[in-house]
């Protein structure tokens, strides 16, 4: 039993991360990075779980880019950076 | 099959042959030479090392721009495409540190594969190693002008039919080389999580 106050007023999810998330990280193909260490990146920095990790490293491939995170502009320059330092392409932006 | 790397208890022992790792280690340092901006020498080590700072404060130096170099503008590239003023930001904020780990990454490899046989990279040597492996592999790739999946798929067929002249060929076969081992050492550095 719990005597902590009822939360009255909680931020209602979607629309609250919209407005304070609103940066992307984009990692795009290139012909160099072979589809394992694409996949290992996104495991091993992102923490992703294999399947996310290769549906992200497909996306990549076939459609020539994907959005590996979301957060706010700090958190996606360290992303950028971070994709960078294993030779990834990536760039950050505001999203639309 | 030989593998180039497999998962032993103490680490990743390394399985490539003598010629092969002086191959490498000549790469890694090239590749230490050409991220070297002259800019090192005057900063904090330490601090770049750990990426507290992509910005050496003592520098007089203007901020960096995008490297005329493509191999190098390639191994740091621009971090937004819509705002130029977004991306020298970054550029100012992050290259410095950037270059910084990946030439020490790039030393830490090449004193490992250095050392006598057998070799057993420790998890920061194998993981050095295999970031390196992207970076020459980026360098190389841009000297034969990959830009596309194509090209590289290409690359491999004229490799085989030994359709090139002997530079190219060699770069070539330099490159799958590359991409075979570091192949190997992903799947055991994957084992190693």
């Amino acid at each position: 039993m719990s005597i902590a106050p009822v939360e009255l007023e909680k931020p209602d999810s979607a629309q609250e991360l919209a407005r304070d998330v609103p940066w992307v990280t984009i990692v795009w193909n290139d012909p160099i990075n072979t589809m394992s260490y694409v996949t290992y990146v996104f495991q091993s920095y992102f923490g992703y779980p294999r399947a996310k990790a290769e549906k992200l490293m497909r996306d990549v491939h076939e459609k020539g880019r994907a959005v590996v995170s979301t957060g706010s502009r700090e958190e996606m320059e360290r992303d950028t950076e971070a994709m960078h330092e294993f030779g990834l392409w990536a760039t950050f932006r505001k999203d639309d | 099959m030989r593998h180039s790397f497999k998962s032993v208890r103490a680490g990743i022992q390394v399985n490539l042959d003598q010629d092969e790792r002086e191959i490498l280690v000549q790469l890694l340092g090239q590749l230490d030479d050409l991220l070297d901006d002259g800019l090192e020498s005057s900063a904090d080590p330490l601090a770049a090392m750990v990426g507290m700072s992509g910005v050496d404060p003592d520098s007089a130096e203007p901020p960096p721009s995008t490297p005329t170099d493509p191999a190098v503008a390639r191994l740091l590239p621009d971090g937004n495409r819509d705002d130029p003023d977004v991306s020298a930001e970054y550029r100012r904020l992050t290259e410095f540190g950037l270059r910084a780990r990946k030439r020490s990454g790039a030393r830490l490899a090449a004193e490992a594969l250095g050392r006598p046989e057998p070799i057993v990279l420790a998890q920061d040597e194998g993981l050095a190693l295999l970031k390196s492996f992207t970076d020459v592999r980026l360098v190389l790739g841009e000297r034969l002008e990959l830009r596309t999946d194509a090209d590289a798929e290409k690359l491999h067929e004229r490799l085989w039919a030994n359709d090139g002249d002997p530079t190219w060929l060699a770069t070539a076969w330099i490159y799958e080389s590359l991409t075979s081992w570091q192949e190997d050492l992903v799947a055991e550095v994957a084992k190693k999580r």
